[in-house]
């Protein structure tokens, strides 16, 4: 690194390489963060994080019981043993709160006053984060699977929604009631995600095993179709049309330049897309295990080159380099399913929350030992004073110092 | 002084959970060291993996030297990309005197990822040799992905030996292995290589082509049943018997000792390159060598 800051001193390197590598390698070698954790609210399986995109500062979370948790997530990085707080929860006691599993909650993309949810009892609610009172609610007909919000939209304010009915509703903040209907599916739409850079694109998967590609000023239909074969007639039978998976497409998560897209499928396959053309670039990610009954939240770092995708796989959650499709490692810590993870930009941490009721937070791992020598001793001073030292389980007391 | 560094250094990576007092004496007043080798040993490893970014690691360069690309008699296109070597090798792996000739030497494409690291770069090398025409790829198998993978030249001169003679038998060969490589041919691009529907039941007759769908049929290999029954019978004997071992793990050495029925045929290191390939076995390295562990 040395090298690089003296080649950057001399102008034979840009600076702007110089944040792309730190933020490469940062990205690469995450691990649990040893000082840092995010209290324990939820009681139940955490479905979905969302991270406020105006400043980082706020965590959102939403549990399979209904509960909405926001936390404060600023701190300095490097800070010792720091818990994250719950600013203000829905909880049950709640009059609005949601009947059933809270599956998807999104931030407002402009600032952190309003957030979205969406849950399994066909609800999609528009929340004052002020006041923790639904300013807004949009009754669907079918459960809700999944809800987005384009983060870049300046011309319109949809929201899309995936719901177990084949239509994808696009509801309209301004107006207050569904405006659009997108058909195409033929069965319950599982993910629903706008390009971020493209404020009309919009990429869906279904459970028909389809991933199509809108674009939502397009008034017949869907732009594309997503095929997995790139055409080429390898699939079970000839009419087999152009299905973007071999089983339900569970995740999707566009690359912050919006130009390719991720899917993650539940025949246990990763595949990037290529959003321009529609073709499969066929990297090959080998075999993911999903599960397969609900909306899986993968995240894709940003920033970095190549960029690292984070995909929930059972109870870890696997890193991939996304261009060339190699499994670098697994961040392991749940106890049980992990269900997402979000990815913090401006600090290469990850989020990741699971059915074990926990958010665990990982952070880039810089060879930092966390020093609790001290800590401990100045704790003992002020309580009993009759415990003289600590002793571990492990030491023995009759080897001397001396000897090796 | 050196001695002393190490020996403090070695006594703080044997003992677990060091306490302050241990931490504390240190000399230059460096930073504690970490407690515990197999620390040292996981943040290595994931040193390695992550990506060179700042261009510390040395990249070995071949010098010119070596070898003198303008007076030998290889060119340099003509040397075996790695997908094709392991693909030579897995080849050899195939003993068809055992089949009483009756099939040609087929790979599958999952062992090649056994062998070739990344997966990506043995796939486009994989299409690469596909569209140069000098393998063929054919769909054999339960899954809709498993690929089977046979040399043009292996492949012709089955075909020569096993289908019965006629005009169609010709054609096929002349048009299908030379100019397409697809893996599954429909009624449209049959017709236009002038294939009437007569010589269609011919080829079907004689085990080149196999019914997909109306109007659509596989490119297959003549024989290729006895291939599968035996392939499958040898692989469920292996995950069998490693899934009756405890912990479902075995070594693989240990694995390769065990003289299986079913497995004779096609011998152990070839289900071995194709369980690791299909991950349906981890292979993990331990102290005592390679072990295979049976994924859930």
């Amino acid at each position: 690194m040395l090298s690089f800051l003296e080649e950057r001193r001399n102008g034979c390197k840009k600076p702007e390489l110089l944040v792309r590598a730190e933020v490469t390698r940062r990205a690469f070698c995450l691990e649990l963060s040893k000082g840092r954790d995010v209290q324990r609210i939820h009681q139940s399986g955490i479905n979905t994080l969302d991270i406020d995109p105006t400043e980082g500062k706020y965590l959102l979370s939403g549990g399979s019981m209904g509960v909405i948790a926001v936390f404060d997530i600023e701190t300095v990085p490097a800070a010792k043993e720091v818990t994250c707080e719950a600013v203000c929860t829905v909880g049950r006691s709640n009059k609005h709160v949601h009947k059933r599993s809270v599956e998807t909650v999104q931030w407002y993309p402009h600032d952190t006053g309003m957030f979205t949810s969406s849950s399994t009892d066909c609800l999609l609610k528009v929340w004052d984060t002020n006041a923790l009172v639904p300013a807004e609610t949009f009754t669907m007909d079918k459960p809700i699977y999944c809800h987005d919000m384009s983060p870049i939209a300046t011309k319109h304010c949809l929201i899309g929604v995936a719901s177990q009915s084949s239509h994808i509703s696009l509801c309209d903040l301004k107006t207050g009631s569904p405006t659009h209907i997108l058909k195409g599916h033929r069965a319950a739409v599982m993910c629903v995600k706008w390009s971020p850079k493209q404020e009309f694109l919009l990429a869906s998967g279904s459970q028909d095993n389809k991933l199509m590609l809108w674009d939502i000023r397009k008034a017949k239909g869907c732009l594309m179709a997503l095929d997995q074969h790139n055409g080429e007639a390898v699939g079970h039978s000839s009419t087999a049309v152009r299905t973007a998976h071999s089983g339900h497409v569970n995740g999707l998560c566009f690359t912050e330049d919006g130009l390719r897209l991720l899917s993650y499928g539940t025949d246990d396959r990763l595949r990037l897309w290529d959003v321009v053309t529609g073709k499969n670039t066929l990297v090959n990610f080998g075999k993911v295990t999903n599960d397969g009954r609900k909306n899986v939240k993968l995240a894709v770092s940003s920033g970095a080159v190549p960029d690292a995708a984070f995909v929930p796989n059972t109870a870890d959650v696997a890193v991939f380099d996304v261009q060339n499709g190699e499994l670098v490692y697994d961040l392991k810590g749940h106890y049980s399913n992990v269900n997402c993870c979000t990815f913090h930009p401006l600090f290469q941490e990850v989020y990741s929350g699971g059915n074990d009721s926990n958010i665990l937070l990982w952070e880039p791992d810089e060879g930092r030992v966390v020093d609790r020598g001290e800590e401990k001793q100045v704790k003992q001073k002020k309580g009993r004073t009759f415990y003289g030292q600590t002793m571990t389980a492990t030491e023995d007391t009759w080897s001397s110092d001396e000897d090796g | 002084m050196l001695l002393k560094r190490g020996r403090n250094k070695l006594r703080m990576l044997s003992t677990e959970g060091a306490t302050t007092t241990d931490r504390g004496v240190n000399c230059c007043g460096c930073e504690s060291l970490p407690t515990l080798a197999s620390e040292i040993l996981v943040k290595a490893m994931k040193r390695s993996r992550v990506p060179d970014v700042f261009s510390n690691r040395k990249k070995v360069r071949v010098t010119g030297t070596a070898h003198n690309w303008e007076e030998s008699s290889i060119s340099p296109s003509e040397v075996a990309s790695e997908t094709k070597a392991a693909l030579l090798y897995l080849r050899s792996l195939v003993n068809v005197q055992v089949f009483e000739d009756r099939i040609p030497p087929i790979v599958f494409k999952q062992q090649v990822y056994s062998i070739v690291k990344c997966k990506t770069a043995a796939d486009k090398q994989i299409n690469d040799l596909r569209e140069k025409k000098e393998i063929k790829l054919f769909r054999l198998g339960k899954e809709s992905d498993t690929f089977a993978i046979v040399f043009t030249d292996d492949y012709r001169e089955h075909v020569r030996r096993t289908m019965a003679d006629g005009p169609a038998k010709e054609r096929f060969l002349d048009t299908v292995l030379e100019k397409t490589s697809d893996v599954s041919l429909d009624k449209k691009t049959m017709t236009d290589l002038g294939f009437k529907d007569e010589e269609i039941t011919q080829l079907l007759h004689g085990g080149v082509l196999n019914v997909r769908d109306v109007g659509s049929w596989w490119i297959a290999i003549p024989g290729a049943g006895i291939f599968m029954k035996c392939f499958n019978k040898g692989r469920d004997s292996i995950l069998r018997s490693i899934r009756k071992s405890k912990y479902q793990k075995i070594l693989q050495q240990e694995l390769e000792d065990r003289k299986l029925r079913a497995v004779q045929k096609l011998g152990i290191q070839y289900h071995i390159h194709d369980i690791i390939g299909a991950e349906l076995v981890t292979r993990l390295d331990t102290t005592s060598g390679t072990m295979l562990r049976l994924d859930q």
